[in-house]
């Protein structure tokens, strides 16, 4: 610090937070970590550091990046080397759990396929380069670069990382964050904004005794799925709550659904306002009904809701007593609803039973924040990409930043991400793999694994607690030529104000002192900062103070819901499904996660088209037999995989494969259904309807086993999986 | 040696199976699953690939049926010929039962294949010869044949991942769920320093860690008050049943194992799958 007249409150700034008003204590800051001091000397095996013990595992606490939810990881290191991750106990999130991808973060970090030094490109090709070469160009290239003609392309952030990529926007004068996510719940929390005055309501499973669910797969890839898992298997123990599935298509979640309902893709919102007008009529709806509101429900008569929706009017009937009879109940809208071209709307009436049902303040309760808005959460869906591209491909940006995102893969065709960067007239990509964009980057800076690096999370969903999670490392860098993502954003920020930043010679330095003065309003602070410090790195959470919202409830934004056109040149409406495991397509690289069947089709290493039986008949199409699926915008080919747990009227196309960079175990494998999408926006939002792309089949003339586990599909009578009805349960084990 | 002797010694191994049968048991490692809470998720199942180094075999080699996976999930469909899977689908996670009456452990030419004194079906690798017929007599299809030396396909530095409390398997070996033996050995080192019991809770295989919605639950079945013997106990399956060739003593409750009719006494417990009619 000495040597620098830095002001209080730009100190706090700097370091993420608002600046309350706390005293600050003399800064002694350590000037740089490591874990294995000395590691450039030839030591004997036989002589271990003296914090190795040899044959002994020890636990660090940690933080998972496979996705976004932000969970809890315990690692465990042997001899300097993580092995292993669990899931940390003490996080709100997953409470010790992991799922399939977080046990497959070691993948992430013994990748084979890491880039391991900078990049520059030179005469059109990528060339390696020194850090200090590669810094100094970025140097040149941004220092006239200023305003809105300054951009960053991320993916969901949080924590000191997004306080330092705002910070060096900043330094710009540019505001222009763009958050870049495939798999996102945008529109469902912009619906939540409008009716209920919080975009991130906290959703407790746990309470309620039914779920109707359209299409919100929380078990697999909605917000949250572990803690979504944790909270359920509470909804199913003691008196057990009743799940109800409406999807066009069978997501992991609709596979333990007591009853999957198949729903005519599109109309997810028609049938969510059949229920409610059914609640209403049968006067089970709470509170006062609006006029408005009874004029908008007034058509949505049983029999034009079936019609339109393919459900039938008694099945309805149904599951508007179920949700009755199962009080509390929660309503849910998931990717296929809100990747309508009407997904605004249609998530809007299902929010609305939710008000109907009587669930607000129920099983519906105010978010609690992290109390420094700094720090909250970047999430975005694809409007963040959608405006970059435009801008890009306008020549409206000179410098172009790109981490924890690779838009040119993820970016739906229409885009035309790769031509729109090459527009920009400088791109500098920060990413651990040689992915897409990097391949189109002017400088690609390669990163540590999150297993290498400091980092600080705040959940975007946070389950009702707010909480600061924290990552470390768990062992030393496997290559020297690769830096930290805080280290690199540091860096950048040092070019631009070296006074600020001199006292922080690393993002270790940084974040610690940024915790060590941590304001009063956040979370209360401790008198020995290092041992507070120490204890914190040992739990890996701090439970902070929280912002609580106050629900304002307003259903005058709930409107009709558009019915879908039918084509007859494009039959069926494609869906682009994800899935636990591959995820939006970042972790097609990990050999586990490849080789793990997809959980509904079991299909592995590579990609499938899903379709109904009496869809395949009308083709001729049996499982195994290669298919083009073609939309306005282009095609690809695949194998078929029929099967009954999907709308005649729909053919999904999972994400994920279709990679044509990423390492040895991605590129090349299966397609991309992004690649096809018809460039339909959902008005409301911005965001891309990624559910409303029409497409027609056909059959090639060539067939293949498809490549899947399991050799028989039911269990030909034997007692493998047993089933027994919920009556009989409440009688032994419901009062439980 | 007396005839009485005879006798006497043969009496004490003639017990029936609930009582250990003629084994003579320290614990007897269980796992009860709770089917109505599996979601099918596949976190068990990638869990047990970074716990127990699983080869990945790759496409190819999987359709050809070597996929290693110790724990693996199966889906049925139980409404195939109906419109819809109306009450969706029937996820199992299948993984060595450590059956008490194992028909994999006569069968092995070498002895590779053996009961261990805390009830597990033990597979010694370097006793192994690769005749496989342990995994033709298996009911339960759960025992995985290397058939290459896949440890050559671990590229650098994924290879650095491996678990070093276990060994990596060679062509020829065959391999299967050990319960992660490795981590019920160093809870009962630690518990015998510590001159104590081992307690339940203490030890936890990967997959029963990893579980999201807690549906695996493992222990020992014969410490009267770890939770999985409770749960035993709860839904009335008790070890050696089947010597008394009566169907379920009550219908009513959830829990049942695989294959019951074999007299193989498996070690893992399913609870039934719940459904509501809506």
């Amino acid at each position: 610090m000495s040597g620098f007249k830095v002001n209080r409150r730009d100190f706090l700034r700097v370091l993420g937070w608002g600046g309350a008003s706390t005293a600050l204590v003399g800064c002694d800051m350590p000037t740089t970590v490591t874990l294995e001091e000395g590691k450039e000397d030839v030591v004997a095996y036989f002589m271990p550091e003296e914090y190795v013990i040899p044959g002994v595992g020890v636990w660090y606490a940690s933080t998972c990046t496979q996705c976004a939810a932000g969970c809890g990881i315990h690692g465990r290191v042997r001899e300097g080397r993580a092995l292993k991750l669990e899931g940390n106990p003490e996080s709100v999130i997953n409470r010790g759990k992991t799922c399939m991808m977080g046990q497959a973060g070691v993948q992430a970090h013994y990748n084979p396929d890491r880039l391991t030094q900078p990049l520059m490109r030179e005469g059109g090709a990528l060339k390696p380069a020194s850090w200090e070469v590669a810094l100094k160009k970025i140097a040149e290239k941004t220092a006239s670069a200023n305003g809105d003609r300054v951009a960053w392309l991320s993916g969901a952030v949080s924590g000191h990382q997004a306080v330092l990529i705002n910070d060096v926007l900043n330094t710009f004068g540019s505001k222009q964050h763009f958050v870049h996510e495939t798999i996102h719940a945008s529109v469902w929390q912009a619906v939540a904004r409008d009716m209920l005055g919080d975009a991130q309501p906290v959703l407790r499973m746990d309470k309620a005794k039914s779920i109707l669910s359209f299409g919100a797969d929380f078990l697999g890839t909605w917000q949250s799925p572990v803690h979504f898992a944790t909270q359920y298997a509470k909804f199913r123990s003691g008196k057990r709550g009743v799940l109800i599935q409406v999807e066009p298509k069978m997501s992991l979640t609709g596979g333990s659904a007591d009853a999957w309902v198949a729903v005519r893709p599109g109309t997810e919102g028609i049938l969510a306002l059949g229920i409610a007008q059914n609640l209403v009529k049968r006067g089970w709806a709470k509170g006062e009904v609006p006029a408005k509101l009874k004029e908008v429900l007034a058509k949505y008569e049983l029999g034009m809701v079936a019609n339109a929706t393919g459900v039938a009017g008694d099945r309805i009937q149904r599951i508007t007593a179920a949700l009755k009879d199962h009080a509390p109940s929660l309503v849910l809208a998931g990717a296929p609803v809100e990747g309508g071209e009407n997904g605004y709307d249609a998530v809007s009436a299902v929010m609305l039973l939710n008000i109907l049902l009587g669930n607000i303040g129920q099983t519906i309760e105010p978010a609690a924040q992290f109390a420094e808005a700094r720090m909250q959460a970047r999430s975005g869906g694809t409007r963040g990409a959608l405006e970059f591209s435009k801008l890009a491909a306008a020549k409206k940006l000179d410098v172009a930043f790109i981490s924890h995102a690779n838009p040119v893969y993820h970016a739906p065709g229409f885009m035309k991400m790769k031509d729109a960067m090459a527009n920009v007239g400088f791109k500098v990509v920060m990413t651990q793999f040689p992915d897409e964009t990097a391949m189109q980057a002017d400088v690609v800076l390669p990163l540590y694994s999150a297993i290498e690096d400091w980092g600080t999370h705040v959940a975007a969903y946070n389950g009702g607690v707010a909480t600061l999670s924290f990552q470390q490392p768990l062992m030393e860098p496997l290559y020297k030529d690769t830096r930290g993502f805080g280290d690199v954003a540091l860096s950048l920020l040092k070019q631009r104000k070296p006074k600020e930043y001199a006292a922080f010679n690393d993002y270790y330095a940084y974040l610690k002192a940024s915790v060590s003065n941590m304001p009063a309003a956040v979370a209360k602070g401790d008198k020995n900062k290092d041992a507070a410090w120490n204890a914190l790195l040992q739990k890996g959470v701090l439970e902070t103070k929280a912002t609580v919202g106050k629900f304002k409830v307003n259903t005058a934004t709930v409107a009709a819901v558009a019915d879908v056109s039918a084509d007859v040149q494009f039959p069926y409406r494609l869906l682009p499904s994800a899935r636990l495991g591959l995820w939006d397509g970042r972790h097609a690289n990990s050999p586990w996660l490849q080789e793990s069947p997809d959980q509904i089709s079991k299909v592995v290493w590579g990609s499938w088209v899903e379709m109904h039986p009496v869809t395949a008949a009308k083709l001729g199409v049996k499982s195994g037999d290669y298919v083009r699926v073609t939309s306005a915008q282009g095609s690809l080919e695949a194998q078929a995989y029929v099967f009954n747990g999907i709308h005649p009227e729909a053919i999904a196309v999972p994400l994920g494969q279709g990679h044509q960079e990423y390492g040895r175990y991605a590129k090349g494998l299966g397609v991309n259904p992004y690649a096809i999408l018809n460039p339909v926006i959902e008005k409301k939002t911005g965001e891309v309807a990624a559910y409303a792309t029409r497409v027609s089949v056909t059959k090639l003339d060539k067939s293949a086993r498809l490549v899947h586990m399991g050799s028989s599909d039911t269990q030909m009578g034997r007692k493998l999986v047993s089933t027994i009805p919920a009556t009989v349960y409440r009688r032994t084990e419901g009062e439980a | 040696m007396s005839f009485k002797n005879i006798l006497e010694n043969w009496s004490a191994f003639r017990k029936d199976a609930e009582a250990g049968g003629h084994h003579k048991y320290d614990h007897r490692w269980g796992m009860a699953i709770n089917l109505d809470v599996c979601t099918g998720c596949n976190a068990c199942s990638t869990a047990c690939y970074a716990e127990n180094n699983l080869a990945v075999v790759g496409k190819d080699r999987f359709e050809k049926g070597q996929a290693m996976h110790w724990m693996r999930i199966e889906r049925y469909w139980d409404d195939a010929d109906r419109q819809f899977p109306e009450r969706g689908a029937s996820f199992l996670p299948m993984m060595c039962q450590q059956c008490g009456a194992a028909t994999c452990e006569p069968v092995c030419p070498v002895a590779a294949t053996y009961h261990t004194p805390d009830g597990l079906n033990a597979q010694v690798y370097n006793r192994c010869i690769g005749s496989r017929y342990c995994s033709n007599n298996c009911p339960f299809r759960v025992r995985y044949f290397n058939f290459y030396s896949y440890y050559e396909t671990w590229a650098e530095p994924l290879n650095q991942q491996l678990n070093p409390d276990i060994s990596v398997r060679d062509k020829g070996v065959m391999e299967k769920c050990t319960f992660c033996v490795q981590r019920i050995r160093a809870s009962n080192d630690k518990a015998k320093m510590e001159n104590r019991a081992i307690a339940d809770g203490e030890v936890q295989t990967a997959c029963a860690q990893a579980c999201p919605t807690g549906a695996i639950v493992f222990g020992d079945t014969m410490d009267p008050n770890s939770a999985v013997n409770k749960l035993w106990a709860k839904h009335e399956v008790k070890r050696g049943d089947y010597l008394s060739k009566k169907p379920k003593v009550n219908a009513e409750k959830r829990g049942y194992r695989i294959f019951e009719e074999l007299n193989v006494d498996p070690s893992v417990m399913y609870l039934e799958r719940v459904r509501e009619e809506i």
